[in-house]
């Protein structure tokens, strides 16, 4: 399975050809001479980057999203190179738990983090991501997990078609410790885990200055500064080749919290018809640019449901390769109806990208619903 | 006791508390009862005048408040064309930096007389950024100045703006208090956000007395209520259907009673072992077609047994 996976997609190559295997399965053979693409790396063959895997479908370089149940619905996880964006629900309850899961699957697979907020500094951001829940313990939980479940209505089998009870349910159980893990979101992260990691903040309040004066520019300044610090440290640390990476290569997590909202300096949640309606489209191009041309992958909350103008939801909706938005029941009227009395929000699936393909990974069910219960954030339909 | 509730409660919280008044409704009259209750507890209090002159946001506290109000005056000299020293550098925005700025310990309350003239004097991103600023100032860990905690009141006139600033300061604001009433009371409904919980609302009734003193109240529906309307009951699928989804006592023991075809059941089990009386063995009958071959032999002729 010696497969070279090209992790490129449309116009942007990528700069490396990272010939991937997971760890468990290397075979014995092994090319000899050569090989014909050329790579620039002259040591073994096969690198591979913890963490990461191909996908099964298209050969793509995939990274877990933190949710396994996310990873199935986006056919395997989220690609490098592109970006997830997450439409936040109307009290932002839900999508940071959604963005934590993203960074802590970064620090237990070992990638390198960049936080980029303008709310909260990303050091306490950091503090409060949820604990992994490891192997010898994640079986017990989720069995004392699935004894809680059950009620009474689901303790009769079904008598006539008796085979769908074999059937697995949408949840998956515990995997392996190489790609997504389950965590609890009641306990934090351990302090040695987040110190053992490599991560950069980027925190807006600290990087402007309060009189800084506003050029007509088409980008507000908080983009352009934000878009810098990104390519400063994919040139510094060499993901995207350039610079030639002497220890193992690694991949970068980039997490950006409440891009659009109007603490980042952007009015499209003020005003309809702003100064600066392009901003964050072209900020979400250069960042696409900049994500396709290294080994990073990108998540992105941001609050849609403030965007005055529809036509800019359109165009970041675009932008963006997937996109996926949650809808929480608090405050609405499907609070008590009774079909949803289970769950806490909806789960829409807006995009999903054609990486290398012609068409693109769908699951079946499109009807879909999450809960956040005591420790884990699961997805069912 | 814990009719009290949130209304009296609301400072302590901390953050940014807007109140959204109307026409109807008008909500100074709040903000000065918040403003003198914050006084008497002993804490800073600076009061951003925008909308109203000094001496008409004083009148009717006494002595001891109006000394411990700290104002500062925007209303009479918005744009500063008098140029006189007391003006503060930077306006409405600089005097709000320079409040976060200052050195000594202990809460500290600031109101925005109105919030709605700086939404509609300033850009609202700067608002929201500076209004950020001053209300998370307490909340790093480990910050070696121990600074109090910052209470912003902002009084908002909810006619004034359209949804986009409405939404975009919801959206910053930990507290939401909305009045509106019935039959000349007064009640305000309350919104808490805290941070990764569910809002929780209710709804206070109460009156303010001529002291700028607050009085609650029950009204005369009190409710902390969900959000939903008692009025319409759950939605129940199953009615005014054409075909019947009910069992009734008996059709459901016969139901249950049933042996399905593929059932493996230990009678069916019993059936099949015991012997059928009368057949001892099964038999094929086959009647030979015109066309077929009788014959034994390999028809191929590859087989070599």
């Amino acid at each position: 399975m010696a497969a070279v996976a090209s992790c490129g997609s449309g116009a942007g190559s990528t700069g490396s050809a990272v010939a991937t295997a997971s760890k468990s399965n290397v075979t014995s053979f092994q090319r000899r001479g050569p090989r014909a693409s050329g790579t620039n790396d002259s040591g073994p063959r096969l690198v591979s980057i913890a963490g990461t895997r191909p996908s099964v479908r298209n050969g793509q370089l995939l990274v877990s999203t933190g949710l396994p149940a996310l990873d199935q619905l986006l056919g395997g996880g989220l690609a490098i190179g592109t970006v997830l964006l997450i439409e936040e629900d109307k009290y932002n309850i839900y999508s940071p738990l959604l963005f934590k899961c993203f960074l802590a699957e970064g620090i237990v697979n070992g990638h390198t983090l960049l936080v980029a907020s303008a709310k909260e500094d990303p050091a306490n951001i950091l503090q409060e991501l949820p604990a992994p829940l490891l192997d010898d313990n994640s079986k017990k939980e989720f069995d004392e997990d699935v004894y809680n479940h059950k009620t009474p209505e689901s303790n009769i089998k079904m008598k006539i078609a008796w085979r769908y009870q074999l059937l697995p349910k949408m949840e998956i159980g515990p995997v392996s410790s190489r790609f997504g893990h389950y965590y609890d979101a009641s306990k934090r992260i351990p302090q040695e885990l987040i110190e053992a990691s490599n991560w950069h903040g980027f925190f807006l309040p600290e990087k402007i200055s309060s009189t800084l004066k506003v050029e007509p520019c088409s980008l507000t300044p908080g983009y352009i500064k934000l878009l810098q610090f990104i390519q400063n440290i994919i040139s510094e640390e060499g993901f995207d080749g350039s610079n030639p990476q002497k220890k193992q290569r690694n991949v970068l997590r980039i997490g950006i919290q409440n891009l659009g909202s109007p603490l980042w300096g952007d009015d499209i949640c003020c005003a309809e018809n702003g100064s600066n309606s392009h901003s964050l489209t072209k900020f979400l191009y250069v960042l696409r640019g900049l994500l396709r041309t290294s080994l990073s992958a990108c998540i992105i909350t941001m609050p849609t449901h403030l965007i005055q103008n529809k036509a800019i939801i359109a165009r970041v909706t675009n932008l963006s390769d997937i996109v996926i938005g949650l809808e929480s029941f608090i405050g609405s009227e499907r609070e008590t109806n009774p079909l949803y009395k289970d769950y806490h929000g909806l789960i829409h699936i807006r995009q999903i990208p054609r990486l290398n393909n012609l068409i693109c990974d769908e699951s079946d069910v499109k009807d879909l619903a999450f809960k956040l219960k005591r420790k884990l954030f699961t997805i069912e339909d | 006791g814990r009719e009290l509730g949130m209304l009296d409660s609301l400072l302590s919280l901390g953050g940014l508390v807007l109140l959204w008044d109307s026409v109807e409704w008008e909500g100074r009259s709040l903000l000065k009862a918040l403003v003198k209750k914050s006084a008497l507890c002993g804490e800073q209090v600076h009061i951003l005048g925008c909308e109203v002159s000094e001496e008409e946001f004083r009148e009717g506290f006494d002595s001891d408040i109006n000394n411990r109000l700290v104002y500062h005056d925007f209303f009479r000299d918005p744009l500063n064309w008098s140029k006189t020293e007391e003006a503060l550098p930077g306006g409405p925005l600089g005097a709000l930096r320079a409040i976060c700025k200052r050195t000594d310990p202990g809460p500290v309350t600031i109101a925005l007389d109105s919030l709605s003239w700086l939404l509609l004097h300033l850009p609202c991103t700067t608002l929201c950024q500076a209004l950020h600023a001053v209300s998370h100032q307490d909340s790093c860990p480990g910050d070696s100045s121990p600074v109090g905690k910052v209470s912003v009141l902002g009084l908002l006139h909810e006619e004034l703006h359209g949804p986009g600033p409405v939404g975009a300061l919801s959206s910053l604001a930990q507290t939401e208090v909305t009045l509106g009433g019935t039959k000349g009371q007064a009640s305000a409904h309350i919104l808490c956000r805290r941070p990764r919980q569910r809002p929780t609302d209710q709804t206070q009734w109460f009156s303010i007395l001529p002291d700028f003193s607050l009085d609650l109240q029950e009204g005369p529906s009190v409710e902390s209520q969900p959000c939903s309307d008692p009025h319409i009951p759950p939605v129940d699928p199953t009615t005014h259907l054409t075909f019947n989804l009910h069992l009734s006592k008996k059709e459901r023991e016969a139901r249950d009673s049933l042996i399905l075809p593929f059932q493996f059941s230990s009678e069916k089990q019993q059936a099949l072992l015991r012997p059928r009386p009368g057949q001892a063995t099964s038999h094929i009958f086959y009647e030979p077609d015109a066309y077929d071959d009788l014959d034994q032999e390999d028809p191929d002729d590859d087989l070599d047994i």
